[in-house]
């Protein structure tokens, strides 16, 4: 495999963070756009030859050793990447969406003052990104996993001028370095228990130890500590929607297609520690499907286009884990996939209808936008087809895989998975239909200003679509008569877990039958859900309350008829309303008074430690003393 | 060795330069003598183990690699200490001269072989350090912090020569192979522990680990801020060695006996450092208390005492002293800019705009907070990851977790001096920086990337 | 009769009753330290608590016979002597500035 070309992968956007970030003032913004996304593309035809090469090398997996890096005692941590399965298919996401999100941002963020620090700062983030996924122990990991961070919390606060260290970007903070205490004390006692941080060699050595060991109980809990802090699960969740602030095409990119799957992609590449550590798997099936539709639940009534679709994140993620709890781990990849296209387009096309709307967010004030955006209305509506699961979409194939294997380990997570599911395509469709379906709720200057977004905004749009709509035919399952080809693809890089618990791998035991009517029941129940959604939102074009008493004309009507019909809302809204609000009240208030909470213990701490340095030089003696005596008298009479 | 003597010798040369009538040669000669002991440093590089002056001094890699950084350090702070002629009243050759003589005894220091050589080393950069943290005569301020700095100093000095008597009387040596051999023997008597305790208490002081850091704030708050870095990384780079050398050489015998006393103080060093760094207005001040943490993350290296201890200090050091001068760097010129009233702002609002105002202090200053803040690519995060390595293999997690945590605590406070530069708006008054003062700060910034990103290069060379 | 030699008139008294003596002296000074309000008198206190160390050394260097800790005491008492040279002009630049050179009103710098 030629080595330059995998290096290429990551120096390519450094190069062109270096070249933007410095010269950012100096290059015209054309200039800027250009180099940047020049960088993504070259990065993505660097990745598509190394996954040529690799497929004629023999699919052999292979450890690409740059240089010596760190040698410290026993401890000798290279600098090299490791080229195999898993990260040849995150190079293919991270480079693929990531060129079509640095083409979009070019006309999404063109009349933006920070064009350049924005650019300069997209590419830092695919250079760690890429650096995550390829490094070939856990210390490279670490570094991207901390890069892709910090670049996180930059974006987030892009345009927060003025404000001291703002919410969002410090709840994302807060909740990340949860997450990363996790990560860091795993790492160490992966050092602890192994002596090595390398992949090969930890699984080499974890081979030889029993099903639920200890050891790694405790370093697989920690590391998904790591993955619930980064990838937005119970509790670590609530910095995801807050952290819509940042600019459209960075919650594409970092909040839903790349960054956020980076815990799943640490959870596949240590299944061997996982798959011998059954409790955790039980853990983190819980948490999965838990967030997947407690997430799903308060996506419901959410009004602001952009937090329905953090919500969905939240709880595709959710999948995700369930998925990789019950062990189906190419399957929680396959969806990472599928959602990577499907949610992006879901972003970018909210990008272009706020683009439009001149930065209006509320999906209230929005209406009957397909005529004045046919294209992006177009592809929404696949993205939204393929999220709800209906088939023949991308969305359909992975949820699905997930959901068989969940059924097959325990129905209740199934049946939790299922309902999920039901929620996710009421929301989605009720987006679908609010924003694109009757008529326009905004003000007069906004309906003038209405327009379809400009070709480097629509063609990301298109190409996304025509994914989401044929993604899914990687792993079409054989009950429908294909072939699983991504499963296949993915297979070798569990032979080491297969052997060191071989019932955990034993082959589906589902007939085709069965399948079919766990098929049938997840696509019926969100058909039901999307005509419900038709029903309310359409038929009887019902508006969510606004929070204001000032309402226009139009607006005043809408929504009166939305409050006569007392039957109706007795029945169906309220229960969702009040169970959408309980969870959202119980869950996020709960967890963000204990975030705000540990930030108040912290500087309450602070204040009263602050007291103790009085200036006197008499009170500084005495407490010297008094730790002198103290530990004399420890150590000299009591030990 | 050839350090030691040098300095002396051109210490008294820098002197008699202040007779001079152009006190412009001074700061060239000072950086020029450096230079000079810093060559002279390195000549008995890689050649084991050389004993000096009937077993007072040892001389190797690890100890000339101590040298090496407070040298460089020592090189840097005093390049920035271009403002001294300015002032009339100012006599720089003295100043020169005692930071001169001050590293002679963190030489001594870092390689003591002899509880006295470590006496002598200790006084004489603690002396030095008195008189120049009261540089600023007129000033109150300075004034106060310098009598905290030695009544405090002065009793830190005498536990530890009691303890050193106890050592003594226990052992009937001075040195280090001598005390080592004593424990050996086995069944140690209570004045051994009795003088260990003692002993380590004195230069926890001068380290400033909790409870005995409640000086560090006030000291370093009221010196000169250029002397206050120097005392930040000089000071404590030292005081860490000759901790580390004490340790390892004699007591690693009866690490059961001292490991849980240390391990404590360290918790309790990470605690006071980093939680009341959290409500500091002054970025000075939180620079105090960040150096009182930083000295609780290389106290985990000493309690956990494990082979890689000598490289974690070692690069922790090397790490923390680039990146604390480049924090220090960055004030001093925005302190002075901006000083209004007479009392110079060294406040966080001090630091509002400053990345429009002079993009390249605010780039310094940014990868200095993240190196201190141990964020990875810079060297800070390797020293971490040394530390937080040793603390693992000796299996202390409970530390491991303390500590991770109160770094995650850290970096609160170092970004805020991020966001202050680089969200707020500031008065657009123009900060000037010599063109000398910038060549340090950006090679400081470099060394800090350099072996953030390849940290193999520093670790390679001991 | 000859004369007895120093070594063996200090040895007359045991060597427990040394150690009692310099850690009481040792512990008065700090007491000094702590309870004195002057910058001086805490100074003499610190003073008395190096003499106490030199006390023991040579009560213990003429136990061991070695000479050893009576070289260390002159060091001690060199770098006293340095000590107090700085002490002293922090001492009167403090009394010059403020006329006062009592510690209580030296706290400026705290929080």
């Amino acid at each position: 495999m030629p080595v330059t070309l995998l290096v290429l992968i990551p120096l390519l956007p450094l190069i062109g963070f270096l070249i933007n970030g410095i010269g950012f003032r100096h290059i015209p913004k054309g200039a800027v756009g250009l180099i940047g996304s020049l960088a993504a593309l070259g990065s993505f035809a660097a990745s598509v030859a190394v996954l040529l090469a690799f497929k004629e090398g023999g699919s052999q997996p292979m450890i690409v050793s740059l240089f010596d890096w760190i040698k410290v005692g026993e401890l000798n941590i290279p600098f090299s990447f490791q080229v195999d399965q898993l990260s040849l298919l995150m190079l293919m996401i991270i480079t693929g969406v990531g060129s079509l999100i640095h083409i979009y941002s070019i006309g999404y963020m063109k009349h933006d003052p920070g064009f350049g620090k924005f650019f300069s700062f997209l590419n830092l983030f695919l250079f760690f990104m890429l650096l995550l996924v390829l490094g070939s122990n856990y210390v490279i990991m670490f570094i991207g996993w901390e890069g892709v961070g910090l670049c996180s919390y930059l974006l987030i606060g892009f345009w927060n001028k003025n404000t001291d260290f703002n919410n969002a970007a410090r709840k994302a903070f807060i909740m990340n370095r949860i997450g990363d205490l996790g990560f860091l004390l795993g790492i160490f006692t992966i050092i602890h228990a192994f002596g090595s941080v390398e992949y090969t060699e930890v699984f080499r050595q974890a081979t030889g130890l029993p099903v639920g060991d200890h050891v790694v109980f405790a370093i697989t809990m920690l590391l998904f500590v790591g993955a619930m802090g980064k990838s937005a699960q119970i509790p670590l969740y609530t910095w995801l929607p807050d952290a819509m602030a940042g600019p459209t095409p960075v919650s594409a990119l970092i909040h839903a297609a790349t960054m956020v799957t980076a815990g799943i992609y640490m959870v596949i590449r240590s299944n061997v520690l996982y798959t011998l550590a059954p409790e955790t798997l039980e853990i983190v099936a819980v948490v999965g499907a838990v967030t997947a539709i407690f997430a799903a639940s308060i996506g419901l009534l959410q009004n602001d286009i952009k937090k329905v679709l953090a919500y969905s994140t939240v709880s595709q993620l959710g999948y995700m884990f369930l998925g990789l709890g019950v062990m189906a781990y190419s399957a929680s990849m396959f969806h990472v996939i599928t959602h990577a296209f499907f949610k992006a387009l879901l972003f970018l096309g909210a990008g272009s209808v706020i683009h439009a709307m001149s930065d209006e967010q509320d999906i209230r004030f929005m209406g009957g936008l397909r005529k004045k955006l046919p294209i992006t209305f177009i592809t929404f509506a696949v993205a939204t087809w393929a999220i709800a699961g209906l088939p023949p979409f991308a969305g359909f194939f992975s949820k699905d895989e997930i959901l068989a294997h969940a059924f097959e380990h325990n129905k209740l997570l199934w049946g939790i998975g299922v309902l999920g599911s039901a929620l996710t395509s009421f929301y989605m469709f009720r987006l679908l239909f609010l924003t694109f379906f009757g008529s326009f709720r905004g003000t007069h200057e906004q309906e003038h200003h209405l327009h379809e977004s400009p070709a480097a905004m629509t063609i990301p749009l298109v190409i996304l679509a025509l994914l989401s709509a044929v993604g899914g035919f990687i792993g079409v399952p054989e009950a429908l008569g294909g072939t699983h080809q991504l499963a296949e693809f993915m297979s070798p890089l569990f032979d080491t877990a297969r052997q060191v618990n071989p019932e955990a791998f034993a082959a589906t035991a589902l007939t085709h039958s069965e399948e079919w009517i766990l098929m049938a029941v997840s696509v019926a129940v969100a058909l039901i859900a999307a005509v419900i959604a038709y029903v309310m939102y359409i038929s009887r074009s019902a508006v969510p309350a606004p929070e204001s008493e000032a309402r226009t004309g139009v607006e005043n009507v809408v929504y009166h008829k939305y409050y006569i019909d007392e039957l109706y809302d007795t029945v169906f809204v309220k229960p969702m309303k009040s169970l959408s609000g309980v969870l959202s009240s119980f869950g996020e208030f709960v967890i963000d008074l204990f975030v705000e909470g540990t930030g108040k213990l912290v500087k309450g701490l602070s204040n009263l430690g602050r007291q103790t340095q009085t200036g006197s030089i008499g009170y500084y003696v005495f407490a010297m003393v008094v730790g002198i005596v103290v530990i004399l008298f420890w150590n000299l009479l009591l030990n | 060795m050839y350090p030691i003597i040098l300095l002396s010798f051109l210490g008294i040369v820098v002197l008699f330069l202040g007779f001079a009538k152009s006190k412009a040669i001074l700061l060239p000669a000072t950086l020029l003598f450096l230079a000079v002991a810093l060559v002279g440093n390195f000549v008995e590089w890689n050649q084991g183990t050389i004993i000096y002056f009937y077993n007072m001094l040892a001389v190797n890699n690890l100890t000339l690699a101590f040298n090496g950084i407070v040298l460089v350090s020592a090189f840097m702070i005093v390049a920035m200490t271009r403002g001294f002629q300015d002032d009339d009243e100012a006599q720089p050759a003295e100043y020169y001269a005692i930071m001169l003589f001050s590293l002679v005894g963190a030489f001594m220091m870092i390689g003591f072989e002899n509880l006295i050589m470590l006496f002598l080393g200790l006084e004489i950069l603690s002396v030095a350090m008195y008189v120049l943290t009261g540089s600023d005569k007129r000033n109150l301020r300075s004034n106060e912090a310098a009598l905290k700095y030695f009544l405090m100093g002065a009793f830190a000095t005498g536990i530890l020569l009691f303890g050193i008597a106890l050592l003594y009387g226990a052992t009937g040596s001075f040195t280090l192979t001598g005390i080592q051999a004593y424990i050996g023997q086995g069944n140690p008597s209570y004045l051994l522990y009795g003088g260990l305790l003692l002993v380590l208490i004195g230069m926890l002081f001068k380290v400033s680990a909790a409870p005995f850091h409640f000086w560090t704030p006030d000291v370093y708050e009221g010196a000169p801020t250029i002397f206050t870095a120097f005392m930040a990384t000089i000071v404590k780079t030292a005081g860490f060695a000759a901790l580390f050398r004490l340790l390892s050489h004699s007591f690693t015998g009866i690490y059961d006996y001292w490991w849980i006393t240390l391990a404590v103080i360290t918790v309790l060093t990470l605690l006071v450092g980093n939680i009341i760094a959290v409500y500091q207005d002054s970025f000075k001040r939180m620079l105090a208390y960040s150096s009182i943490s930083h000295a609780g993350y290389l106290l985990i290296a000493l309690t956990a005492m494990t082979p890689q201890t000598e490289n974690s200090i070692l690069f922790y050091s090397m790490a923390y002293s680039v990146a604390t001068i480049c924090a220090f760097g960055v004030l001093i010129p925005l302190a002075r800019e901006k000083a209004m009233t007479g009392k110079p702002r060294e406040t966080y609002e001090a630091f509002n705009g400053l990345a429009r105002n002079n993009p390249l202090l605010a780039f310094v200053l940014t990868v200095s907070m993240l190196s201190l803040a141990g964020i990875p690519l810079t060297a800070g995060f390797w020293g971490k990851f040394f530390v937080f390595g040793s603390a693992a293999e000796r299996g202390i997690i409970w530390l491991l977790v303390v500590a991770i945590l109160m770094s995650a605590v850290g970096i609160y406070y170092y970004f805020r001096v991020i966001m202050a530069a680089y969200m707020k708006e500031g008065d657009t008054a123009e900060i000037r920086v010599a063109p000398f003062y910038k060549i340090v700060l950006v090679t400081a910034t470099i060394i800090t990337l350099l072996f953030g990103i390849a940290p193999g290069l520093f670790t390679g060379l001991v | 009769m000859q004369e007895p030699s120093i070594p063996d008139i200090i040895q007359l008294i045991p060597l427990k009753s040394y150690l009692i003596l310099s850690t009481a002296l040792f512990v008065i000074g700090i007491l000094g330290v702590l309870i004195r309000r002057n910058a001086i008198v805490i100074f003499m206190s610190v003073e008395l608590m190096l003499n106490s160390v030199n006390l023991l050394l040579i009560a213990f260097s003429s136990y061991k016979s070695d000479p050893s800790a009576q070289v260390f005491v002159f060091f001690i008492m060199a770098v006293a002597a340095a000590e107090v040279a700085v002490g002293l002009a922090i001492i009167v630049m403090i009394y010059r500035n403020t006329r006062t050179i009592d510690i209580g009103f030296l706290n400026k710098l705290k929080g």
